[in-house]
């Protein structure tokens, strides 16, 4: 009991002093709280670096830097828009790379107008598909507009495989799109000996490549898709079912919600923006590659998850993925504009990308506190 | 010694400005029980969590033996020997007892890195006997049942000497017999000397097990005293701030002839057994059985969650073969999970999308079209506005910050959009206080006397008799017996679930 | 849904203003860059950018040195960007040069096609652009190339090992380990190894081909199928040095890695002459390797690239050639010192002196 006397006063005066100061701690929570919730952070974060790198690298500033990010964005976007809806329903797509390999080496060898005998002679579709003149449609009016629908409907398909895999037979989306990632690109590579398809005609070139005063056309398609995919994920029956199937999955069964049509359509929604993306950047590089987009998984996943879409499903906008992709391609570019080597360049992408998907968490457990 | 081993003093607690807790100021006393009551959100939990070092109080303070207790994480709690057994439990479940058991301190070798195994086995086995779990120490948890699981985080908190014991909800999940076998080892635990906190809505129980009774409301403590002047109607006023004169609603309106569900000779091997029965428009029909016998796996069946091999199921005179989920809501059905945080409610979503989930496609030309969001949310509004869901703004705030009762609420609402005329009710009262119980048996009363048949699942026998106008009682997968309200009797009523079941 | 629409009306705007500004400020751009073209000679500080794929073997570290050693001795800052094997990255990486307004750009592209559309982009921006080694796969945009004639080099040395198997006096196997035939090297050294089989028709059985990709780890893994499919192999040409360490760790366990005159020696050749397949040649191991003459290579580039710049041309073509030679057994006394490899070997500290008795 004594003991208990002579602490008193110690206690009370500790206690204070840790009343300030978490009252202070209070607020600032308070604002980090509403900062790290609110819809605009990764916009607010974006607008801060490049203030902040503004000075140190005036030329991030230029026009014809701003015009480079301008243009870097919107292929990318079309990839993560697909991303982001597998995401929402919990899953994952890592198939989407392969996806836009396989589908811009159908496109190519569908529109391509002169192949080179030597290189592809080997391939199993010389002869069947293509032959020295080029694909089927070669010279036809007909040849881009079917080229980019059978990517399309390659995409399709390939998101079908993956999303019945995985609502039907309750497989992993990881272990599904995982060994998808391997399957197509290797297919990919197959169909053409690893050879790129050169020679696509001038206006499909165009798509990747041509702009309205600066603003190139991928602006305005992906624009116009991204749009539509908001508007189908915030007005829409489906648009409900799919966050109610990624928020979770059974009380979504009990309320009649058509959980494998639902999860099927999200794979096949992912394989479509992925074969969009595949488009823009097929064009760009005038090829069809089966190696395209190798390198981008990190990108797409990475650029979702920072817009703040949640890995755990039941979260996501089209619009954060906007900002998540705005963020990621300046990251980039900037990295690039500080003359970084490749590996330094990777240690800070990776760093980010770690640190969203820890700022995700801490968004959780905010929002689970209520 | 005071009789008192842990008392709170003018203890504050504010959660984002919402005082929870509000100078409360209680003594636990020493080698009792204290029963603790009070309705969802009067801050039993709260204040448990501040012994629990969960969280620190805003102001107050709390003496163990008389000397300053603040713990400052559920470890501190732990070495102050004071051990929670939750409703949610916290064991490894892909461990065995044992593992659990030493999970903070395994027992090595001398100088080894290695883990004295038999010494665990040895103690564990102590533990388990003093608890009267007769299963062995290796068991892993997930091999166990809801009780067995219980005793064995009972055992748990033996193994560290733990001198207050919490019970938060300990029988929610368990059998009759196994909530039988936990009330005999709190008497004994309190026989050799632990002090206890036995948290619970069931208050009968409370009743029989305490010595003492503490009441909160709104995070203030509205009454405490001897057992002996308590009565389950002085409780429930005091917890509810009114006298509440009945536990039941009147029945407004009597069944009819019509049948609205036909259920013949429904089997699934080793679940249920020739299911026969029927329900009427209008009509309120219990079914109860105890844990294990097949009451909930019928609902599921029924409503097409699950598979059955043989017989017919039939809704509004038309039978449905190869039932889904989609399929039995187009016919007119509804089904209250009864378990509402894992299959009946979206967490993390607003209430409105809760209550449009299930009729949303009547509210758009086509699945992908555009919902039409004025009517669409007018009349979720007024779904929530006649189940008096306490909401400040149902298209904002998640169903997760709901207590209990408006959670439960709200998944009896995604259902009402669409009319059913067959309503499946799988435990509705469960984890919910007595205020919020009586409004859900009224809903349902309501829904009957629009003419829906309702099927009223429950494990309280109380509530069944209190509620339904006919009753069906399982064992064992089968229908032992049909009774009519006029012919309830309890006992007749309890010795027909325990056929087979012995 | 209405925020979307706003935001991305926002970045279109935004990107308007600067079309808008572009159009002014787009000519004082380009005026720095001519300003500097034209002052250099006064001994203005020109810049160069190196976007190479990667730097995954010998050949392209010496390669990668080499150009960035000499230029810096030349006082011209160097802008370093490698895109990891990925066309795109690189495609935006030489963009992102182009924004910076360099005077020149010098790429090792990832394969013959992007190069042509990476050139085309330089092209039009009117900067000078320089390809090494791995050639456009086309000459629809004017650009300096360096390329070694592949097809001759491999050659030369497929035809030494040919001699070497007319000796053996029988029918052999021939086996190569064919590159990344979207790379006009690749399908120039797999051309000129073919000339020696179709001119030899009664020595050589059919020929196996074991795809690489350029990649070690497919390597390893084709090499080790076709050995097993095929074990009486006993001709080996590798159209890249790099991948000896593989073709050791497949042939040793079969018991076929032997010096040459040792039973069991499979006729070893290769391409490119870095400092380990010298090291092999000096122990006995490798018959013969053909030779690009990569520090020539280096030189000629950039001198081109810095004429060019000196003369203003803003695109500039020419297709410049690397005669090579190939270094054999037969002539390793007076060739050993001109391979780039040797000298890097040398310059370890090794002696090229040979350690093995010829036969």
């Amino acid at each position: 009991m004594m003991e208990a006397n002579v602490n008193e006063p110690n206690r009370a005066a500790s206690r204070t002093q840790a009343g300030a100061q978490s009252a202070a701690r209070g607020k600032t929570q308070r604002v980090l709280r509403k900062l790290l919730l609110s819809e605009y952070f990764v916009l607010y974060l974006s607008i801060v670096y490049f203030l902040v790198l503004w000075p140190f690298i005036p030329r991030i500033a230029s026009p014809q830097n701003l015009g480079n990010i301008f243009s870097n964005m919107w292929p990318l976007l079309a990839v993560a828009i697909g991303q982001t809806f597998v995401l929402i329903v919990a899953g994952i797509d890592l198939s989407q790379p392969s996806i836009m390999a396989l589908v811009s080496v159908v496109g190519a060898a569908v529109m391509t107008t002169q192949l080179d005998p030597v290189l592809f002679e080997k391939s199993p579709l010389w002869g069947v598909v293509f032959t020295e003149a080029g694909g089927p449609l070669a010279g036809s009016f007909l040849a881009v507009p079917v080229a980019i629908f059978a990517m399309l409907l390659v995409g399709a398909l390939i998101g079908w495989f993956n999303g019945t895999a995985v609502a039907r037979l309750k497989m992993p989306p990881f272990m599904v799109t995982l060994v998808g990632m391997m399957f197509f690109s290797a297919f990919a590579i197959y169909l053409v000996k690893s050879e790129n398809i050169i020679h696509l005609p001038e206006s499909y070139v165009l798509l990747g490549q041509g702009q309205i005063s600066f603003i190139p056309y991928s602006f305005f398609i992906v624009g116009a898709l991204a749009i539509a995919a908001q508007w189908l994920l915030s007005r829409t029956v489906l648009a409900r079912w799919f966050y109610a199937v990624g928020t979770n999955m059974r009380t979504a069964t009990v309320s009649g919600v058509p959980v494998v049509r639902v999860i099927v359509l999200a794979y096949m929604l992912s394989g479509v923006f992925a074969a969009v993306g595949s488009v823009f950047y097929s064009a760009r590089l005038a090829a069809g590659r089966p190696t395209l987009g190798a390198t981008l998984l990190l990108d797409v996943v990475g650029a979702t998850v920072i817009g703040g879409t949640s890995l755990f499903g039941g979260k996501g906008k089209i619009m954060w993925t906007v900002f998540g992709v705005l963020f990621f391609v300046l990251l980039d570019n900037s990295l690039n504009l500080l003359n970084l080597s490749y590996f330094w360049v990777q240690i800070v992408k990776g760093s980010v990308i770690l640190m969203a998907a820890a700022l995700d968490v801490a968004r959780t457990r905010l929002l689970a506190r209520g | 010694m005071s009789d008192v081993i842990l008392s709170f003093e003018n203890i504050e607690k504010s959660f984002f400005g919402v005082r929870v807790l509000k100078e409360i100021t209680l003594g636990v006393p020493r080698g009792k029980v204290l029963g603790l009551v009070g309705e969802n959100g009067a801050g039993k939990s709260t204040l448990m969590n501040l012994m629990g070092g969960v969280h620190a109080p805003d102001g107050g303070q709390m003496l163990l033996d008389s000397k300053p207790y603040a713990p400052r994480t559920p470890s501190d709690a732990n070495d102050a020997g004071i051990a929670f057994i939750h409703q949610e439990l916290n064991l490894f479940t892909n461990l065995s007892i044992a593992e659990n058991i030493f999970i903070d301190g395994f027992p090595r070798m001398r100088w080894l890195p290695l883990l004295n195994r038999r010494h665990m086995r040895a103690r564990t086995q102590q533990f388990l006997d003093a608890v009267e779990l007769d299963v062995a120490p290796d068991t892993l948890v997930e091999k166990l049942s809801p009780g067995e699981r219980q005793l064995a985080e009972i055992a748990k908190a033996l193994s560290f000497d733990a001198r207050i014991i919490i019970f938060d909800e300990p029988t929610t999940s368990l059998t009759a017999r196994e909530t039988e076998r936990l009330f005999r080892l709190i008497d004994r635990l309190r026989s050799d000397g632990a002090s206890i906190i036995y948290i619970s809505h069931i208050l009968p129980d409370v009743l029989r097990l305490a010595d003492e009774i503490a009441v909160l409301r709104d995070g203030e403590l509205v009454a405490h005293g001897q057992t002996s002047e308590f009565t389950i109607n002085r409780m429930i006023s005091l917890m509810v701030g009114r006298a509440i004169e009945q536990l039941y609603p009147e029945r407004s309106a009597a069944p009819t002839a019509t049948p609205v569900l036909e259920v013949q000779g429904v089997s699934q091997r080793g679940i249920v057994e020739a299911i026969d029965f029927t329900l009427h428009k209008g009509e309120i029909l219990g079914v109860f059985g105890l844990m294990g016998s097949g009451r909930s796996e019928l609902a599921r069946i029924l409503f097409g969650l699950d598979d059955h091999e043989r017989g017919q199921i039939s809704v509004a005179g038309k039978p449905y073969a190869r039932p889904s989920a989609r399929r039995s809501i187009d016919a007119g059905m509804a089904f209250v999970t009864e378990n509402r945080r894992d299959e009946g409610l979206l967490m993390d979503i607003s209430i409105a999308e809760n209550i449009g989930l299930v009729a949303l496609p009547h509210y758009a030309a086509a699945s992908a079209g555009a919902v039409k969001e004025g009517r669409y949310y007018d009349q979720i509004g007024g779904v929530a506005e006649s189940l008096a869901i306490k909401s400040g703004n149902i298209r904002q705030q998640a169903v997760k910050t709901l207590s209990g009762g408006n959670q439960q609420k709200t998944v009896i609402g995604k259902w009402l959009l669409d009319k059913p005329s067959v309503l499946i009710v799988d435990e509705p009262t469960r984890g919910v206080d007595v205020g919020a119980k009586y409004e859900i048996y009224s809903i349902l009363n309501d829904l009957a006397a629009d003419g829906a048949g309702i099927l009223f699942i429950s494990s309280e026998l109380e509530e069944l008799m209190g509620v339904c106008d006919r009753m069906l009682v399982m064992s064992n997968g089968e229908i032992q017996a049909v009774f009519d309200r006029s012919a309830f009797d309890k006992e007749r009523i309890l010795r027909a679930a325990f056929r087979e079941n012995g | 849904m209405k925020r979307l629409v706003t935001a991305l009306s926002i970045l279109m705007a935004i990107s308007m203003l600067f079309a808008a500004c572009a159009a002014p400020v787009a000519a004082p751009a380009a005026v720095p860059a001519g300003e500097q073209a034209a002052a250099a000679p006064a001994g203005e500080q020109k810049t160069i950018c190196f976007a190479y794929q990667d730097l995954e073997t010998e050949f392209w570290v010496a390669g990668h040195k080499a150009i960035v050693e000499t230029l810096g001795e030349l006082g011209v800052t160097v802008i370093e960007r490698n895109a990891n094997e990925d066309a795109n990255k690189q495609l935006e990486q030489v963009k992102d040069c182009i924004a910076q307004g360099v005077d020149g750009i010098i790429i090792i592209p990832q394969d013959g096609e992007s190069a042509v559309t990476i050139v085309g982009e330089a092209n039009k921006a009117g900067i000078p652009i320089g390809v090494f080694n791995r050639p456009p796969a086309n000459d629809s945009n004017p650009t300096l190339v360096i390329v070694a004639n592949n097809e001759v080099i491999t050659q030369q040395a497929t035809d030494y090992m040919a001699e070497e198997a007319k000796k053996l006096g029988r029918k052999v196997t021939p086996l190569i380990m064919v590159g990344d035939l979207g790379d006009p090297n690749a399908v120039g050294r797999r051309q000129g190894f073919y000339n020696t089989i179709e001119a030899n028709p009664d020595l050589f059985n059919e020929v196996i081909e074991v795809p690489t990709k350029w990649d070690g780890a497919t390597a390893l893994a084709n090499l080790e199928a076709a050995m097993q499919a095929n074990p009486d192999v006993d001709l080996l040409f590798t159209s890249s040095d790099f991948m000896y360490p593989q073709i050791r760790s497949v042939l040793e366990p079969l018991g076929k890695w032997k010096k040459i005159g040792e039973e069991g020696h499979v006729i070893l050749g290769g391409l490119d002459g870095d400092s380990r397949a010298c090291q092999l040649m000096r122990d006995g191991f490798v018959d013969a390797t053909g030779v690009q003459d990569l520090f020539y290579e280096a030189d000629t580039i950039m001198q081109a690239m810095l004429d060019a710049i000196a003369a203003g041309e803003t695109t500039p073509e020419n297709w410049m050639d690397d005669p090579g030679f190939a270094l054999t057994q037969g002539n390793w006394e007076e060739k050993a010192n001109d391979m780039w490899g040797c000298k890097l070997f040398a310059e370890g500290g090794e002696s090229l002196d040979r350690t093995f008795e010829m036969p």
